[in-house]
């Protein structure tokens, strides 16, 4: 799934003015400050209630029953020994006989169980005969000639071709040119929290707790799935163990105990292992770039020619947005979307621009090779204009500074001993932004202040956002505001997927809060013999702007408002978010070349979101969008085995992810925008540490670094091919 | 996960005696295997006997100045106690890089020398090979990056599991072995077996109503030890490779050597010829490097795992250095 391309933003209101976010030389009080998570002790001590932990009485528990094999058609489902089973309660067919499985971990049927140790071992019992069928378990084995049909729309599928300029005359300006095959692997969203939910119905009203990144795209897709009103639908939230953009659909873990609780009469719970999410859960694409491309003398770029494929599993498309930031004057693309018989894709924290990224960022360190630059002066030649929204060029020239480039040996460190140091850089960018949020403001008299929006807290921080942003706007302490959020019974906003919440919502809150602001001074002004207009707010008192001596503190003020508390409501309106963000990351590497073992040394990212409304959660959003990118560099792989198509690591062994020891010293620097207003930091980070991290790999070892991960074995194929063919420049 | 019955006894004979309480049963250490192989429904037995407060949990002095560790001594302990830190460094070393440190709490000496495979089309279901009684090997000429490069050439291809139990040869070990009909002692050396069809199943010489209940460490004379694991992740991970070499020194120079490598093959592997170009050498760089050289010698890597080679050259030269006092 690409970015939606940006609709024309319209006209700012006058909301815009009245309620603009607060801009140098004036100061800002809450927003901009590091204001830690409001739920982080009830996280850490245990309090807080994730989905996984909600039980309801008299609870059922789901459990699917999966295919075994990557592709085969169900010829027959046999419940009598799972419903003889301990405990069982009943079961579904979510697939009917005839019809074909198409992954391994593709649901069949359920049975759901008084325990969840029971639905488990019922599961096992359902007997399902399989007729196998054909399967690929590699994009090599789809795009055979000769493959068997196995997806009826045809195994791959090509897309349009864009060219843009003149690619002969591109080629023809090139001093140099390239021609190399690079590639980025599967690899899935490890939410530690899995995939989970507890459905209950009420008469014909359905309460459903679920792991989502929507409790508003949920209630609609649920009420869609099941063929009720949406009225009857809702969707609870309250704390979660990660998304990464594969809890955007409401799918089977939702509608199997949706419709089990239904027939049953009983709540029912599902929550799946880590096998099921390694297996249907989502995934990160593959992503391979053929790529020709030309450089002139001076390290101007003049040609790009890429012929691309990968694969988002079985059925969904895998295209990435290529060439990544850098401009090519003369350029051709053409993509083809493989299946194969794994899981689907979903999207993955900034879908496909990790795998752009790689592929032009590699490229770009081999072609200044060639050409005798500095790969950061050969970036700086060939970046976009310097923007707002397009930094890159000021970020290099900081970064490169701070990070000591200057230290950086040409390609291949000649020191002499096994353990080789590098260094490599990369750019992001994303879209972000966000429109759809809408907030309620409850002042009470007794000085409380309820602050309502219907999105949800992934784990970013979104619930702090709310008292940040009416702490600063209604000048009320921070520990009067209450926060409510993750539950679709409260005012709409969007999904909390591709940088698009917080623009979303902030906009929507401080517009709340800013009406609540003025209704306050207009009921309190007579007290301080002002006019409401005279009124300011902060630090805990409302004053005379003229003569902040004359206030009244917070509680004062709002005893004032006798029994009827003042409410207001918001909604995103232009003038306060924007999109696109740009950003760059340095990587330090040590490369032992007795055992391909790369550690990371150093990371520095300098990112831009806008109007930083909290720094803890922005930074801590880099320092997440960094390791897990490390994560995508050196460790994940969804391993399959070849000639099953059985996946060989679904668990957090075998599939390796970064322990604490493995993640190195992380520097961020956040610009601040403020005049920008905000624009979401979700996805950015994460693009490009990745590549970063294999430039810097290809810099210490002076060998081509094509493909990801860079596991100790492949890092010592690569070492070894690159002697084997002589060994020249890398 | 089957329903088991769960023994906790309270010393060594009521164990071994619940042992023979018929149906499958096995002890239970710290679980860290054993539980997970039953939630993955990869073993099914009808009971558990926890030994963690049946068996020795502590490591004593032996007449002749060796030690004896009791096998429900946790690896943390194993890593801290200040006898092994002093005189059988490389066991200290081993396991302190266990796991994690949840799992050096709970994993306890038997449990760790007793763990099997951690070859992944073993620990999935979906895969009946040789060792769980079925008619194939899927790494034989499936995805075998982790697996042997020495003594590979019966039905499993395994790499053995245990961290403990290469420094235990290279120390020259023994193990106690009891059951209710009474009690041997079996060399390290030869408590692990190489697969054959008739014996894949297992990985070592246990009946299954014996306990493995303490660890007989000789007194380690004149010697220096090193321990050199390839690790990629630092925690929670397995080693690539790993090599533990103790040298009988005298004066500068080895009198004998004893090269174990870890990961490599299914039991923990002499590096014989290792061994040999050592004896009488220098400890010194050059020493190192042919050990490394003679370890990888007749090395049969498959189809995936070539690079282990040099990996476990790299091990043996470094846990040389190692025990010359050096670092890379
Ligand atoms: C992520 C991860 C990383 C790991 N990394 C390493 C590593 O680097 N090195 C390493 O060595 N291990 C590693 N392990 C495995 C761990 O060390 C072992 O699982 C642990 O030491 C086992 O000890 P336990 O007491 O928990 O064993 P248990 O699970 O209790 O038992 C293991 C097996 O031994 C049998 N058993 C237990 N006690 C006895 C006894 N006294 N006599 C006979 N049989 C017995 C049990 O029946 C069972 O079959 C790792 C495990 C994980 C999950
Ligand atoms: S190596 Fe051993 S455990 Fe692994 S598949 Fe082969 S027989 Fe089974």
């Amino acid at each position: 799934m690409q970015q939606p391309t940006p609709q024309p933003t319209p006209q700012p209101t006058e909301n815009a003015t009245k309620y603009a976010w607060t801009v140098p030389p004036d100061r800002t009080r809450v927003i901009g400050t590091s204001v830690p998570r409001v739920d982080g002790p009830d996280k850490v001590s245990g309090r807080a209630k994730y989905t996984y932990d909600i039980a309801r009485p008299g609870m059922l528990h789901a459990r699917a029953v999966r295919s075994p094999h990557p592709h085969a058609r169900i010829v027959s489902i046999d419940f009598s020994a799972a419903k003889a089973a301990p405990g069982v309660r009943g079961v579904l067919t979510w697939k009917d006989p005839g019809t074909e499985v198409m992954y391994q971990g593709d649901v069949v049927a359920a049975v759901a169980a008084d325990t969840e140790p029971q639905a488990r071992d019922a599961a096992r019992l359902v007997r399902v005969e399989y007729e196998v069928l054909p399967f690929f378990s590699s994009e090599a084995a789809a795009m055979q000639p000769d493959a068997p049909v196995v997806f009826p729309n045809g195994n791959t599928q090509a897309g349009q071709t864009q060219e843009t300029g003149d690619l002969a005359a591109g080629f023809a300006a090139a001093a140099h040119t390239l021609e190399a095959t690079y590639s980025t692997h599967v690899i899935t969203h490890v939410c530690l929290e899995s995939h989970c939910s507890v459905c209950e119905w009420n008469g014909d009203q359905l309460t459903a707790w679920v792991s989502t990144q929507g409790v508003h795209a949920s209630k609609q897709q649920i009420a869609g799935a099941l063929k009720i009103d949406q009225a009857n639908v809702r969707v609870i939230c309250q704390y979660m163990g990660g998304g990464f953009g594969s809890k955007v659909t409401a799918d089977a873990p939702i509608i199997i105990p949706a419709r089990m609780s239904k027939d049953l009469g009983a709540p029912v719970k599902m929550v799946l292992d880590r096998k099921e999410e390694h297996l249907d859960s989502g995934n990160r694409p593959s992503a391979f770039a053929r790529v020709r491309a030309g450089v002139s003398a001076d390290g101007m770029l003049t040609a790009f020619d890429g012929v691309t494929w990968g694969t988002g599993g079985a059925g969904q498309g895998a295209n990435f947005p290529l060439p990544y930031i850098y401009q090519f004057p003369n350029r051709r693309r053409a993509h083809t979307n493989v299946y194969i018989n794994t899981g689907l894709q979903r999207p993955m924290r900034a879908p496909g621009h990790p795998q752009g990224c790689f592929v032009t960022e590699m490229l770009l360190d081999e072609l200044a090779d060639l050409v005798g630059l500095d790969p950061l002066e050969l970036r700086l030649k060939n970046l976009p204009p310097t923007a707002p929204d397009a930094m890159w060029a000021e970020y290099y020239r900081m970064g490169a500074k701070q990070f000591g480039w200057d230290r950086r040996h040409p390609t291949g460190d000649r020191n002499p001993g096994p353990i080789k140091t590098g260094m490599g850089v990369s750019a992001n960018q994303w879209g972000g932004g966000g429109r759809a949020g809408a907030a309620h403001v409850r002042i009470q008299p007794d000085g409380s202040v309820l602050v309502q929006c219907g999105s949800q807290d992934l784990g970013t921080g979104t619930r702090t956002l709310l008292p940040v942003i009416a702490g600063e706007t209604l000048g009320a302490p921070l520990d009067a505001i209450r926060a409510e959020i993750g539950d679709s019974n409260l005012p709409f906003a969007g999904v909390s997927g591709g940088s698009t919440a917080t623009p979303g919502i902030a906009p929507a809150i401080r517009i709340a809060s800013g009406r609540a602001r003025d209704a306050l001074f207009a009921r309190v002004a007579s007290a301080l013999d002002a006019a409401p207009e005279e009124l300011a707010a902060g630090d805990g008192r409302i004053f005379v702007k003229a003569a902040p001596e004359r206030s009244l503190a917070w509680r004062a003020a709002c005893k004032l408002l006798g029994q009827e508390p003042i409410t207001a409501d918001g909604q995103w309106e232009p003038g306060f978010s924007s999109v696109n963000t740009s950003g760059v990351q340095f990587a330090e590497v040590t490369v032992d070349t007795e055992t391909g073992i790369v550690k990371v040394t150093r990371i520095l990212a300098i990112q831009d979101c806008g109007l930083v409304l909290d720094r803890l959660l922005a930074e801590s959003q880099v320092y997440g969008g960094v390791i897990g990118s490390l994560n995508f560099a050196l460790f994940e792989d969804r391993t399959l085995d070849p000639r099953t198509g059985v996946m060989l690591n679904p668990n957090m062994e075998h599939y390796l992810l970064a322990g604490m020891t493995d993640v190195p010293q992380i520097d961020v620097v956040l610009m601040d925008m403020p005049e920008r207003g905000v624009i979401g930091i979700g996805e950015p980070p994460t693009v490009s540490t990745a590549s970063a991290i294999a430039n810097a790999v290809r810099n210490a070892l002076g060998v081509p670094i094509r493909s990801l991960p860079l596991h100790p074995h492949r890092v010592l194929a690569a070492i070894d091919a690159h002697t084997n063919s002589g060994g020249g420049p890398a | 996960m089957k329903a088991f019955a769960y023994v906790n006894p309270s010393n060594e004979s009521d164990a071994l005696a619940a042992l023979r309480s018929g149906g499958i049963v096995r002890p239970l250490g710290g679980g860290q295997d054993l539980l997970a192989r039953l939630k993955d429904y990869l073993d099914e037995p009808d009971r558990l006997v926890s030994v963690k407060g049946a068996l020795n949990r502590e490591a004593a002095a032996t007449g002749d100045g060796g030690l004896r560790i009791g096998a429900a001594m946790r690896l943390f302990e194993v890593a801290e106690h200040p006898e092994i830190l002093k005189r059988y460094p490389a066991l200290a070393e081993a396991a302190s890089t266990v796991g994690s440190p949840q799992i050096r709490h709970q994993g306890t000496v038997g449990g760790n020398l007793n763990q099997r495979p951690r070859c992944w089309y073993f620990r999935q279901e979906e895969f009946v090979c040789f060792k769980k009684g079925g008619n194939r090997c899927f790494a034989a000429d499936g995805e075998n990056q982790y697996h042997s490069i020495f003594g590979n050439d019966g039905p499993s291809k395994i790499v053995h599991p245990s961290s403990l139990a290469v420094p235990l040869v290279a120390y020259g070990a023994r193990f106690r072995l009891a059951s209710a009909s009474g009690e041997r002692e079996v060399a390290a050396a030869d408590y692990f077996t190489l697969p054959s069809m008739q014996t894949v199943q297992k990985e070592n010489v246990l009946a299954d109503d014996e306990l493995l209940t303490h660890v007989i460490l000789p007194a380690p004379g004149n010697v220096r030890s090193g321990h050199y694991e390839v690790r990629f992740k630092e925690s929670r991970d397995w080693p690539m490779a790993f090599a533990t070499v103790v040298l009988a020194m005298n004066g500068p120079s080895i009198d004998s050597a004893r090269v174990v490598l870890g990961a490599v093959a299914p039991v923990p592997w002499r590096a014989e010829d290792a061994e040999r170009v050592l004896r009488g050498r220098l400890l010194d760089d050059a020493a190192a490097d042919v050990a490394g050289e003679a370890a990888v010698r007749g090395a049969k890597p498959l189809a995936q795992n070539a690079y282990k080679i040099r990996i476990t050259r790299t091990a043996v030269k470094r846990a040389v250095l190692a025990a010359a006092g050096r670092s890379v």
